[in-house]
């Protein structure tokens, strides 16, 4: 990868979501090196990169869940270092599916978490919206890890966010599942919000992000959206040892198995 | 300030069904104490709040027939006579709560021998009554007789009888035990799960500071407490429990003892990553104390050694007072050095549980 694939990181648009220049150190581990870019309102952002890259890291600042060691990062014009309970209140935040207290039904916690952002909750609405209305009344640990994932994104939504961020939402769903919450983040963006997600699909970010960043090593190293990166890679010359088939295992095993979901077991 | 009232009472409700839908948790600090007591209290049930009276009369005069035929007609007494010796085994082995001699020569001279009553240490509280009225019957009886006032009337000596199961003694142990289970488990259980399922880090992603959620949590604990603490008493007086002391001071000291066990809880469940790191470690802290620190058993019963070594642990602390307060009718000043050992206890147990204590 080179420089020549990054493009300046400003958008056309109102930006809602600015990162400049931030850095974290873990000990002698520069976890982020000086990461700088925009997000425009209404875009489907995403952040890939390897294990470690930092990613995570650099997402946890945005959401003023971690301190900021250097740099700047600003969602609405809200400044987190200085008030990250302000950018708290602007965004929404799916972590890991599991994050939800087990004894509790899903219409109880969506109206727990509504209280928490200080705001009424119409649960069902919210729940049909993912799907779940069905299992108002049913504890999270009855869910499949499906279900778990629309139900994770379903609260990040009590606050009507700004920007929602998802950490590596399909990990853990089969095909069919994978496929549904695609529909259900671009119907999300389309009612307004603003999507960051991270991924470890190239497949994922292509179908859905707008724009992309690659990290690596704490720093960007692409950013762009995924049909420039790929253009600019065949424009270096770039070509594949085999030529691209025409369909892949993953669109057999859908054609064979139906974009049905399957949540009857786990 | 009505919106931060709201939003802990919420938060306080969703603890609360949190933790009585956690069976585990449940059972460990709600359930098993009150299977134990069920157990104990049915084994040893006595019945009738009556007193256990065993006579021996060894004076056999007129004077001490009359004391025996007013002992008789006490409807509160469950009256068997024998001799010295059998009866005062009858004591050890915890059939009597109070065996009376009258030895030989009483009532004949103003300076005769006294009559004597051995009560079982286990049963203090029947041997109270039990006392009361025979120096009542006594005076009474002499003052008949002779028409003049008498020196002591009955010598009251404690006597160490086996009686495990005497209710009075077993609740105030129970209650400490449930205090203990509540803090230790109900905490360390639950919030570890929390932490390891990262359900306290999506918390923190909300604007709602992270107290909110730990102060809701401990209330529910100290209400939950509170309230079994009330099932078990009610339990107990069906039992036949005496409850001589105050209600508010017993429910104060259990407070106090729940902010102790809170506290180590917390300990716990900051150091621990996941149940299972917990779990020995709350086990290791509690049944030590459980079967140490006087819950089933008096701690009079144990080698002079491990006595010494669990005077000072909470809960013998915890026990002491309630019991004292519960059997012997005990104010603030009397618990004092139970009050002061809890006091230091709940210092540490604060100061570990925030150094420990982390979210994720």
């Amino acid at each position: 990868m080179t420089e020549q694939a990054i493009r300046p990181a400003v958008v056309a648009g109102a930006p809602i979501l600015v990162v400049n220049d931030l850095r974290k150190r873990y000990g002698s581990l520069q976890a982020v090196d000086g990461v700088s870019f925009e997000v425009a309102q209404g875009e489907i952002f995403g952040i890939l990169g390897p294990n470690g890259a930092g990613k995570t890291t650099t997402l946890e600042m945005i959401e003023g869940m971690r301190p900021i060691d250097g740099g700047t990062a600003t969602v609405d014009g809200v400044d987190v270092a200085r008030d990250p309970r302000g950018v708290k209140a602007r965004i929404g935040i799916q972590l890991q599916a599991s994050a939800f207290f087990d004894e509790l039904t899903l219409v109880e916690l969506l109206d727990m978490f509504g209280q928490l952002y200080g705001r009424e909750v119409d649960e069902l609405a919210l729940l049909r919206d993912v799907e779940l209305d069905e299992k108002a009344g049913s504890q999270v640990r009855t869910l499949s890890g499906g279900q778990k994932q629309r139900f994770s994104i379903a609260s990040a939504l009590v606050n009507e966010p700004r920007v929602l961020f998802l950490d590596e939402p399909s990990t853990g769903l089969d095909p069919q599942a994978r496929r549904h919450l695609w529909a259900l983040i671009r119907s999300i963006r389309d009612r307004g919000h603003t999507v960051v997600l991270t991924t470890h699909y190239m497949e994922e970010a292509e179908e859905l992000c707008d724009r992309v960043a690659i990290m690596d090593r704490g720093r960007i190293v692409a950013l762009d959206s995924p049909q420039r990166l790929v253009d600019d890679l065949v424009g270096r010359g770039f070509r594949k040892e085999r030529v691209e088939r025409l369909a892949n295992l993953e669109d057999v095993f859908i054609d064979l198995t139906g974009h049905e979901l399957r949540e009857g077991e786990a | 300030m009505r919106r931060r009232l709201t939003l802990f009472w919420v938060l306080f409700v969703a603890s609360v069904k949190m933790f009585v839908r956690n069976r585990l948790a449940v059972f460990f600090s709600l359930f098993l104490p009150l299977v134990i007591m069920l157990i104990f209290g049915v084994l040893n049930f006595e019945g009738g709040g009556s007193v256990s009276v065993g006579l021996v009369d060894e004076a056999d005069t007129q004077v001490s027939r009359a004391l025996v035929g007013a002992i008789e007609s006490v409807d509160t007494f469950e009256l068997s006579t024998g001799d010295r010796q059998s009866e005062l085994a009858a004591l050890g082995e915890g059939e009597r709560d109070v065996v009376t001699v009258i030895p030989d020569g009483w009532g004949e001279a103003e300076d005769g021998p006294p009559l004597t009553a051995y009560v079982a240490a286990s049963a203090q509280q029947s041997g109270q009554i039990g006392t009361l009225i025979l120096n009542a019957l006594v005076a009474q009886v002499l003052i008949g007789e002779q028409g003049a006032g008498v020196g002591p009337l009955v010598a009251v000596e404690t006597v160490n009888a086996r009686d495990l199961g005497y209710i009075d003694f077993l609740v105030p142990g129970i209650l400490g035990l449930t205090i203990m289970q509540l803090g230790l488990f109900g905490v360390a259980f639950g919030f570890v799960q929390m932490k390891r399922t990262g359900a306290l880090r999506r918390l923190f992603a909300t604007p709602t500071p992270a107290g909110y959620f730990l102060s809701a949590q401990i209330a529910s604990r100290l209400v939950l407490g509170l309230a079994q603490v009330g099932i078990l008493l009610g339990i107990g007086m069906a039992f036949g429990l005496n409850l001589v002391g105050s209600l508010a001071l017993l429910l104060a000291v259990a407070l106090l003892g729940a902010v102790i066990f809170l506290g180590m809880g917390f300990a716990v469940a900051g150091w621990a990553k996941n149940e299972d790191q917990a779990a020995p470690v709350a086990n290791v802290i509690s049944l030590p104390m459980m079967f140490l620190s006087g819950t089933f058993f008096p701690r009079d019963a144990m080698p002079e050694a491990l006595r010494g070594v669990t005077e000072f642990m909470p809960l013998t602390y915890l026990n002491h007072a309630l019991r004292t307060i519960a059997n012997e009718g005990a104010g603030p000043a009397e618990i004092g050095g139970d009050l002061l050992g809890m006091a230091v206890w709940a210092a540490i147990a604060f100061l570990l549980a925030v150094r420990l204590f982390s979210w994720e």
